[in-house]
């Protein structure tokens, strides 16, 4: 079953812990916060402070201050100039000395750097040392985490975090979101395709996720996962105060909307109006966001049965869907928030909705919803079963079926007939067969509900007949239906795979070709040129000979044997 | 925090250099019979006019030149100092300004290219301070280089000073004449200057651009004999 397990590939590891890097600065300098401002700071450079022009700032001597120090720390070893320094800061020259020279006074830079001269380091260390052993003069102070949005190399978050939408920002439901991404097995589009449409809090610090709520950065788009919040992470030039709290949906949706009566028949009455196009739903409300009408909608009691009007139509494309991996990522936006408004509930509530026809209002998503509910490990072992068979196509189901009656026929030596009726089901090319179970049947009549509605009365019809089979032996039937309906699919996925790589391959090795081409066309056309450059300094040469010679006679023939003579001594 | 969109907008500042000291850059070059005179030096302007006259005596003593470089060395400091003076107890200019200074000199063996960005509100800069860090970065252990450079941005600054007292000049006759203020202003005193909003923005980072970084890198060439040879004869031609 660990196929149904959340794919790690869709869902970036939570950082355990922050990465830690150990500097040592001056005990004198133990002043030194990463997310503040000290007062030595304010009265040394005060020109930062006083307000007295917009470009010096307190915002712009952080900036100053955290390159320059990330920059010394990339390598500690290296003295740090300042003209190393001043090529990558914007600003007055003079300025920029004076926050360097301030930087060096203390030590923050340029501590454990050798300046070339061995003295000088030896001395330094030593002294360290010393200081370390009196513990009471000084102690080295060691600092740790650095944040790391200011690393000076360019890593791929740090320059603009991640735009990160409300829409985003709200669907932070925990395992959830994984569940959304990716069905268990996907195809290759699937995998792929959700590069691109790849949407998560992600950490402007660490870079992990921040699924259990984060923290906001009030003045601009950056956040922060509450592990770094809680080290006091919060990038260069953020205070604390500047970020707000962001839980996870419930409150979000909470607090975003207080609905009254009224405003509650408006959203009723423009969903009647335009279905599922929640961009126009919204637009009836000033203060409310496309989600928060959906989770409003969801909270009603009636909301599903709304919804599932309006999306009834999408079901059998579904279920084709899913049997063509591209499909999901063509899912419309609509289809998405809903997705996303489910995620937001809790789990039990999800679990329960699953149940109760969670399914029936949400066509395409509805299955990958289920598989999430999968890997709480709270179903039975059928329900697993059963989703399991849900997800590959109908014909592969009913091929999986057979061979798996099959074998159990010659196992158990059980008169086929038994299946008979089972396997008319099958035929049907409908769902897994374990829809027939009693204690199941609440369950899964939603479901084939959803699947064909058009067969529904032949299901429970069939289901009926079938009661006088033996239970186990149609678990087992089940059971190896679907494992066999898995198994391929997988080797579909398997076979388009290798198809792809190959592919891949071969338009690989052809655009070197091509590149190897160019580089000699390239090549020729140089040596052309260079023949070409070569034949006219020849001429050149010939020219100025021949006009060397010339003069020569002219002089020669004007009789200057002066100059001649005068050349002669020098020479 | 402060808003950024604060008005940062300040009073004219009268003339002076856009330094702690404030010195004159002066600048001579005199030739008499053959002999030419090459110099660059700054000058405390509130020294008395005296001490040219004794400057250029001593100079001319020092050097062994012939006597008549002292009164002409005397005259280009006084007209120098004089031209100075003339835009004193004017109005240079208001608001921000950040210049890009740029520099580009020889100076015996070193070759020097540089570009930078100086604020000209802030009277406690430094060229010489500025040299010194710069040689000393750089290891360059020839003593002239760092009075050179000073000496270069100073001349620099000069100038832009003297530019801004002329637009201020001329953007004040505008303002009384009520017509094209807009126009007058912000196509001269800009010129020059930086879109400071654009740099200095609550938007943008004062962390420049790793492509740009090539650009304000100081770049120093260490010349050999003959490359300076060639160097000079090539100024000399240009000359004639």
């Amino acid at each position: 079953m660990e196929l149904t397990q959340r794919d790690p590939s869709s869902k970036p590891l939570r950082p355990d812990e922050p990465e830690l890097d150990l500097y040592t600065i001056p005990s004198q300098s133990s002043w030194f916060l990463w997310d503040e401002i000290h007062d030595t700071e304010r009265t040394e450079l005060r020109d930062f402070f006083d307000g007295s022009s917009f470009t010096r700032t307190p915002k712009v001597y952080r900036e100053y201050r955290d390159f320059i120090i990330n920059k010394y720390r990339e390598e500690p070893t290296r003295w740090l100039t300042f003209t190393d320094v001043r090529k990558s800061l914007v600003g007055d020259i003079s300025l920029l000395h004076k926050v360097f020279k301030f930087l060096e006074k203390w030590g923050l830079i340029n501590f454990s750097a050798n300046l070339g001269n061995n003295s000088n380091v030896s001395s330094r260390s030593s002294s360290l040392v010393v200081v370390e052993d009196e513990e009471d003069k000084a102690r080295v102070k060691v600092e740790g985490t650095i944040p790391n949005a200011v690393r000076v190399g360019a890593s791929p978050n740090s320059p603009k975090p991640i735009s990160a939408p409300p829409i985003v920002g709200d669907s932070s439901g925990d395992a959830v979101e994984s569940g959304f991404k990716l069905p268990p097995l996907a195809s290759y589009s699937d995998v792929f395709g959700d590069l691109v449409k790849r949407k998560g809090l992600v950490c402007g610090n660490c870079g992990g996720n921040c699924d259990s709520g984060h923290y906001k950065y009030t003045k601009g788009e950056f956040i922060i996962c509450i592990n770094c919040f809680k080290n006091q992470n919060y990038g260069e030039n953020r205070s604390m105060d500047e970020f707000k709290q962001i839980e996870h949906v419930e409150n979000s949706s909470n607090q975003g909307a207080m609905w009254t009566e009224a405003e509650t028949l408006l959203l009723l009455e423009s969903v009647m109006k335009h279905g599922d196009d929640w961009e126009l739903v919204a637009q009836n409300f000033q203060n409310k966001s496309k989600l928060d009408c959906i989770a409003k909608l969801i909270e009603l009691p009636f909301g599903e049965l709304m919804l599932g009007s309006s999306h009834r139509h999408g079901n059998f494309g579904g279920l084709n869907g899913n049997k063509n991996g591209a499909n999901q990522i063509q899912l419309s936006s609509s289809e998405l928030h809903e997705s996303l408004k489910t995620e937001g509930q809790s789990h039990e509530q999800m679990n329960e909705k699953e149940q109760n026809g969670d399914a029936v209002d949400e066509g395409p998503p509805s299955k990958k919803q289920r598989i999430t509910s999968l890997s709480d490990a709270g179903g039975s072992l059928m329900k697993q079963v059963a989703l399991i068979s849900t997800m590959v196509g109908p014909e592969i189901t009913a091929a999986a079926a057979e061979a798996a009656v099959t074998a159990l026929c010659d196992e158990n030596s059980l008169p086929r007939e038994t299946f008979d009726v089972a396997e008319d089901y099958i035929s049907n090319g409908i769902c897994s067969p374990t829809t027939s179970f009693e204690q199941e049947r609440v369950l899964q009549d939603e479901d084939s509900k959803l699947k064909e509605r058009s067969t529904q009365s032949e299901i429970q019809d069939t289901s009926l007949k079938r009661d006088d089979m033996p239970l186990t032996v149609r678990i087992r039937a089940s059971i190896g239906t679907a494992l066999g309906a898995a198994a391929a699919r997988s080797k579909l996925l398997a076979d388009q795979e290798d198809r792809e790589i190959e592919n891949l391959v071969a338009i690989i090795i052809e655009t070197q070709m091509k590149k190897l081409h160019q580089k000699i066309k390239h090549f020729d056309d140089l040596e052309l040129i260079m023949e070409k450059e070569y034949t006219e300094i020849e001429d050149l040469k010939d020219s100025l000979l021949a006009e060397r010679i010339e003069v020569l006679q002219r002089a020669v023939n004007a009789g200057i044997c002066r100059w001649r003579d005068h050349f002669a001594v020098k020479s | 925090m402060k808003a950024p969109a604060l008005s940062f907008s300040k009073a004219p500042v009268k003339f002076r250099m856009p330094t702690s000291a404030n010195l004159v850059p002066i600048r001579l070059d005199i030739e008499i019979d053959g002999q030419r005179f090459k110099d660059a030096f700054t000058w405390n302007p509130s020294d008395p006019d005296s001490e040219v006259v004794v400057f250029s005596k001593r100079t001319v003593k020092d050097l062994k030149l012939p006597p008549a470089f002292i009164t002409q060395i005397a005259s280009s400091i006084q007209t120098q100092l004089a031209e100075f003076r003339s835009y004193e107890g004017q109005d240079m200019y208001s608001g921000e300004k950040i210049v890009p200074i740029k520099l580009d000199l020889r100076v015996n063996h070193t070759l020097i290219k540089d570009q930078f960005l100086w604020d000209m509100n802030n009277f406690e800069s430094d060229p010489e301070e500025f040299a010194r860090t710069f040689c000393k970065d750089l290891g360059i252990e020839d003593p002239e280089v760092g009075p050179a450079i000073a000496f270069a941005i100073r001349e620099q600054l000069y100038e832009i000073a003297t530019q801004s007292v002329a637009s201020a000049r001329e953007s004040r006759i505008s303002k009384k004449g009520r017509r094209g203020t807009e126009h007058a202003t912000s196509s001269k005193s800009s010129g020059s200057a930086l879109d400071l909003v654009k740099l200095f923005g609550y938007r943008s980072s004062v962390v420049r651009k790793r492509k740009d970084w090539d650009v304000y890198e100081p770049i120093v060439d260490h010349l050999s004999n003959e490359e300076v040879d060639a160097l000079e004869a090539r100024e000399v031609r240009t000359i004639r």
